[in-house]
């Protein structure tokens, strides 16, 4: 079976598909709905299909379009090419898609205008999937910027809040300022060496490194930042994400920042293959932590649950970033490990959001409580996700982050810089950070008692729960079975991040790659992660909870009675309340963690004037923190 | 298979939770004042508990004023069994010299079952240790009561 | 047959030694002893060494009362699961030479493992609905940021000085390391570290000064507010186990190896007993006590901190002394 076709066919379904539910779709919603879930559900399995021979027979898929295949090692073309590295974005993206779209379904129904929402859906999951398969970066560009109108306008979907608009406002000119660093890196660069494939600029520029391609790396590592929301181009996420529809929070949030983290992947380890200087490792980790820092104490701040969310995409995009960064072995498969998990449990909280927002009309902190009892499925989802991503074991989270921290302190030992130390060090303080402000939610969303407003809510329907089931799966067998989804997933991924002979001479002939000088590196098959075995941990756990269990009933009939009642009740069954007569006495998310934000009181106030809201100030950020990286990377390249 | 076991304990970790119903804070400190190294109740197991919930033993103080009436009876409630109570000082037991006011609202014994009375006004730090030792007995006897 | 014997070996290593009873037992005798000792320190008699077990056994007698704002489930099953992670870490440290399921588990793995029974805490007050329980689980979660950036940088110096310059966080290797070269306090560089880490201790298992979270007598035990009977033992229980967990750490972080030179080579079923008895228990138990009384000691001379000086301390006093050690032992004092 030819499947060198199916990328090109998954990306053109997506966006066939944006065009037929314009078409038909938007008056009726069995088409409509009927055209959404084929089309993503083909993409997903087509692309699905390519994890054999990528991933177990180790294979490159290309394909050129149009078969304009290159000409005296010329590349005229768009190709496409997915090796390991991409393959493992695909799969993610398609993965999200497909939740998405199912969640959708019951999710917007109440909306209008349907038939826009699922043609700019459809264009927003073609652009991630072409960004993620292409090997030209001029057709990365081209999916970019698709991609970026694309969420612009579905952030601004729900239109009839003026917070909506302006939310999508910002996100348009901050990205634009992105996207125009990208252009001029991009144009830079085919000034320089006439090609605009991928794997043709990495043999070129191997070893070849001039002002130009300087300036152009500079501007394009800055354009795909503000693609990936780190600090300082962070805050219009923060704004996006609560505006849009959550099923969009969840794209953004799992693929749309996972772009740009894809291309700064391809753009440092492939293209221009400067990760091995020190001092670009150090910038990189540096965005990473302070990143990871801001993105997490802004979080504590909130008190509207799909914001105080974006912050920790942003906050675990730092992770994923600093990660990278190091750039050791096990610093690339801890950073692509925790980007697949933030996927997976992002994703899902950003699921039970949407859910406790279809339930009750709000995601304000202040405003929820007590929804445990009135959603139960709900909760078991949230308390899954919120412990994966605060690092509790045996959860997927924890698995990555004690991988992120022991590549962190290798390199510190290797190194002997401590800096790294500190980096470690900031990477625990932000996880517990994250344990506290999920507690935060659980407390006053899920537990707690009931405002009277929201005595009638409901569970929310099936169709919604199962991608928040399916979610919540992945988070706990990834955790459990890191080991399978590391030899399995992140070696080749890593492997093909590090050697890159393979990626240059599919596309572009055999000894390409030996003739520009690139030579693979010696990869050890195992990932050095030895201390850490979740399933005995858990079979520990189990056996230990089953005795204390066994005891306990034995000890049945001489144990007090537990006593409880379904009715609301004075007396007895009431919360103790000094005394008195309990009335609703709800501590909600603003209450918590006084003595916290007191001492950080100096800290928040300089974080308020920082995130002014002010679409001038981010995008002068923008461009001075561009300034910055293009003379630091001139002092350490040139 | 635990049961004497249970039981036994009973007497031995007596956990005291203290009302006060407009006492005039007399009784209050007498009863710390068992608490501190002098007297030193914690070698019986005596220990103050914070809420209701943990509470074994009931210690009312004062002469129930109205106002602390509803309060007094729902805090009770909300101690598990096996409990006991226990009125400390003379007000709760006959109203003292505040009887005959026009709001008080004594005796305790009109609103639950009391099963120690330490009288005095106030009583010695002694006479209290004896009437919590009892108290800590009669727990016993109702944790073997019950079923 | 031997993978028979072999899962027999480790259902009496999880269920006896060194899991759940020995954890259990040692939890309650510690938890008594501190009760006693401070009994001692203020010239009174104090309650009997048995005191914890006497109270876990009457708390089993008693009802339980779920509230009925409660989330039943969740209430009752949240001290089970904290007691039974501490249990579990147990058995993931090393008793002398000797540990049950060696190599499974490194310090950050630790680290992460101990804020489960924490978390179990605040997720059960949580449940219970109770505004009292709502102030106490904010306590605890800011008592946890506290305590976890010194924990770290304590984590850190120690590794660096077993480790040199390869990596080592393996509690294992800080053992064997321990065998060799007398214990990690010994080094000048570590004790700055060894006195930050018995000032988190008492943050971790609710001791005062730093009991912010469960403060009896302003916010009515905070998290436990709603608990009653055997799920109010259960975490009793567990705060026992968890201060017999820490130290144990402490134990085997800074005091290991000091009985290394003696060997008594008595065995049963190929276990040497006589070592494992003298290196293992008895040295545990003695730097165990030794371990609490530094605890005790400051339990008994001070009151409640606020919450927010209880964060400030631990950020600069303390933090402050684990990076002395960390920068000394990076300098390679």
């Amino acid at each position: 079976m030819n499947y060198t076709h199916f990328p090109v066919i998954s990306v053109m379904g997506l966006f066939l598909g944006a065009f037929l539910v314009e078409v038909f779709g938007s008056k009726n919603k069995y088409i409509r709905n009927t055209i959404v879930l084929l089309i993503t559900t083909c993409a997903a399995g087509l692309m699905l299909y390519l994890v054999k021979p990528v991933f177990i027979d180790g294979q490159i898929i290309s394909y050129w379009m149009g078969n304009w295949e290159p000409v005296e090692g010329y590349a005229i073309g768009i190709g496409y090419e997915i090796d390991a590295l991409g393959m493992f974005f695909v799969i993610l993206t398609v993965l999200t898609i497909w939740l998405a779209a199912v969640y959708s379904i019951k999710y917007m129904e109440k909306d209008s205008h349907l038939g826009h929402y699922y043609t700019l859906f459809l264009m927003l999951s073609g652009s991630v999937l072409g960004l993620v398969c292409t090997g030209d970066i001029f057709n990365m560009f081209v999916m970019i910027e698709i991609m970026t109108f694309a969420a612009v306008a579905l952030t601004a979907f729900r239109n009839k809040k003026g917070a909506h608009l302006e939310a999508a406002f910002k996100y348009l000119v901050v990205g634009c300022v992105g996207s125009g660093f990208t252009l001029a890196g991009i144009v830079l660069l085919y000034m320089q060496c006439h090609t605009l494939n991928m794997a043709q600029l990495a043999s070129i520029l191997h070893g070849n490194l001039t002002p130009v391609s300087v300036l152009a790396l500079a501007l394009m590592f800055t354009g795909f930042g503000v693609k990936s929301f780190i600090v300082p181009f962070h805050a219009p996420a923060a704004d996006a994400y609560m505006s849009a529809p959550t099923s969009i929070s969840m794209v953004f949030s799992g693929i749309v920042n996972k772009a740009g983290v894809y291309g700064m992947i391809r753009l440092l380890f492939v293209v221009f293959r400067v990760m091995d200087i020190s001092s670009v490792q150090i910038m990189v980790v540096l965005f990473g932590v302070v990143t990871m820092f801001i993105g997490v104490t802004m979080a504590l701040a909130q008190h509207d649950f799909k914001r105080l969310l974006a912050f920790h995409s942003i906050s675990q995009i730092g992770y994923v970033i600093t990660a990278v960064g190091i750039c050791s072995m096990k610093g690339v498969v801890s950073g692509l490990f925790h980007a697949a998990n933030h996927t997976l449990f992002k994703g899902l909280l950003f699921l039970c959001a949407g859910a406790v927002l279809y339930s009750t009309g709000t995601a304000d902190l202040d405003k929820l409580g007590g929804l445990s009892k009135k959603m139960p499925k709900t909760t078991i989802c949230f308390l899954i996700g919120a412990f994966s991503i605060s690092g509790l074991p045996p959860f997927n989270g924890f698995a990555s982050k004690w991988m992120i921290y022991q590549s962190l302190y290798d390199k510190a030992v290797t190194t002997g810089n401590f800096f790294y130390i500190f980096a470690l060090v900031c990477a625990v303080v932000v996880s517990v950070m994250t344990l506290a402000s999920f507690i935060k939610v659980t407390q006053a969303v899920f537990f707690g008692q009931t405002p009277a407003a929201l005595k009638e809510t409901h569970e929310v329907p099936f169709l919604m729960r199962l991608p928040m089931w399916i979610m919540s799966l992945l988070c706990v067998g990834c955790g459990i079975f890191y080991r399978f989804t590391g030899n399995n997933l992140l070696l080749p991924a890593m492997k093909s991040t590090f050697n890159i002979t393979s990626y240059i001479d599919k596309m572009m002939g055999e000894g390409t790659a030996a003739a520009s000088g690139i030579e693979n590196i010696t990869i050890h098959a195992e990932t050095g992660f030895e201390y850490w075995e979740p399933v005995i941990w858990l079979v520990l756990f189990v056996t230990v909870l089953l005795a204390v269990f066994i005891v306990t009933l034995i000890g049945r009939r001489d144990r007090g009675k537990v006593l409880s009642t379904k009715e609301e009740a004075d007396g007895k069954y009431a919360t103790f309340f000094s005394g008195e007569k309990s009335s609703h006495s709800h501590v909600a998310g603003s209450d918590l963690f006084w003595g916290f934000k007191r001492n950080w009181k100096g800290y928040f106030n300089v974080m308020q004037k920082f995130h002014s809201g002010n679409v001038n100030d981010y995008s002068l950020m923008a461009v001075c923190c561009c300034a910055l990286v293009i003379v630091f990377t001139y002092i350490v390249l040139l | 298979m635990f049961k004497k076991m249970i039981a036994a304990a009973g007497a031995k970790s007596p956990w005291i939770y203290h009302i006060n119903t407009g006492s005039c804070n007399g009784c209050d400190i007498e009863l710390v004042a068992v608490l501190t190294p002098r007297y030193d109740a914690e070698r019986f197991g005596f220990k103050l508990a914070g809420t209701p919930r943990h509470a074994d033993i009931v210690v009312v103080s004062g002469p129930v004023t109205s106002q602390s009436k509803e309060r007094l009876i729902r805090t009770l409630e909300q101690v598990p069994e096996p409990k006991v109570v226990v009125t400390l000082g003379s007000c709760p037991k006959s109203g003292n010299v505040f009887k005959g006011s026009y709001s008080i609202e004594c005796p305790v014994d009109k609103y639950t079952h009391v099963d120690v009375s330490i009288a005095g006004c106030t009583p010695k730090p002694e006479a209290i240790i004896e009437g919590l030792y009892t108290a800590a007995q009669i727990l016993k006897e109702k944790r073997r009561e019950m079923k | 047959m031997s993978s028979f014997f072999q899962i027999i070996e480790n259902i009496v290593k999880a269920m006896i030694f060194p899991g759940l009873l020995y954890a259990t037992a040692g939890g309650l005798l510690l938890a008594g002893l501190d009760r006693k000792i401070i009994a001692r320190m203020q010239r009174r008699v104090g309650p009997p060494v048995l005191q914890p077990t006497y109270d876990f056994l009457k708390l089993c007698g008693k009802e339980t009362i779920v509230p009925h704002v409660a989330n039943k489930p969740v209430f009752l099953a949240a001290p089970f699961v904290g007691y039974v992670s501490l249990v579990v870490m147990m058995l993931l440290i090393p008793i002398g030479g000797y540990s049950a399921f060696s190599g499974k588990a490194d310090l950050i793995v630790i680290l992460y493992l101990l804020t489960i029974p924490a978390v179990a805490m605040i997720v059960g007050g949580s449940a219970s609905g109770s505004p009292f329980a709502g102030i106490g689980i904010s306590r605890e979660m800011v008592t946890m940021m506290a305590y976890e950036l010194p924990l770290i940088i304590v984590f850190l110096s120690v590794a660096k000085l077993v480790g040199g310059d390869s990596m080592n966080f393996s509690l294992q290797d800080i053992t064997a390391w321990q065998e060799q070269n007398g214990p990690v306090i010994f080094s000048l560089s570590m004790i700055p570290a060894a006195i930050a880490m018995l000032l988190i201790i008492p943050a971790e298992v609710g001791m005062q000064p730093f009991d912010v979270a469960e403060a009896e007598t302003e916010i009515c035990e905070g998290p436990l507010v709603e608990y009653s009977g055997f799920p109010l033992g259960m975490f009793k229980l567990g705060t026992a186990v968890r201060i017999f967990v820490m130290t144990s750490l402490f134990t085997s972080l800074f005091l290991g190896g000091i009985t290394s030179g003696i060997h008594i080579g008595w065995t049963v079923c190929g276990v040497y007993v006589g070592d494992l008895l003298v290196r293992g228990l008895i040295h545990f138990a003695i730097c165990a006590v030794i371990t609490l009384l530094c605890m005790t000691f400051i339990h008994a001379i001070t009151a409640r901190l606020k919450i927010e000086h209880l964060f400030k301390f631990y950020w600069t006093v303390v933090a402050g002394l684990s990076l002395i050690s960390l920068i000394l032992v990076w300098i390679g004092v």
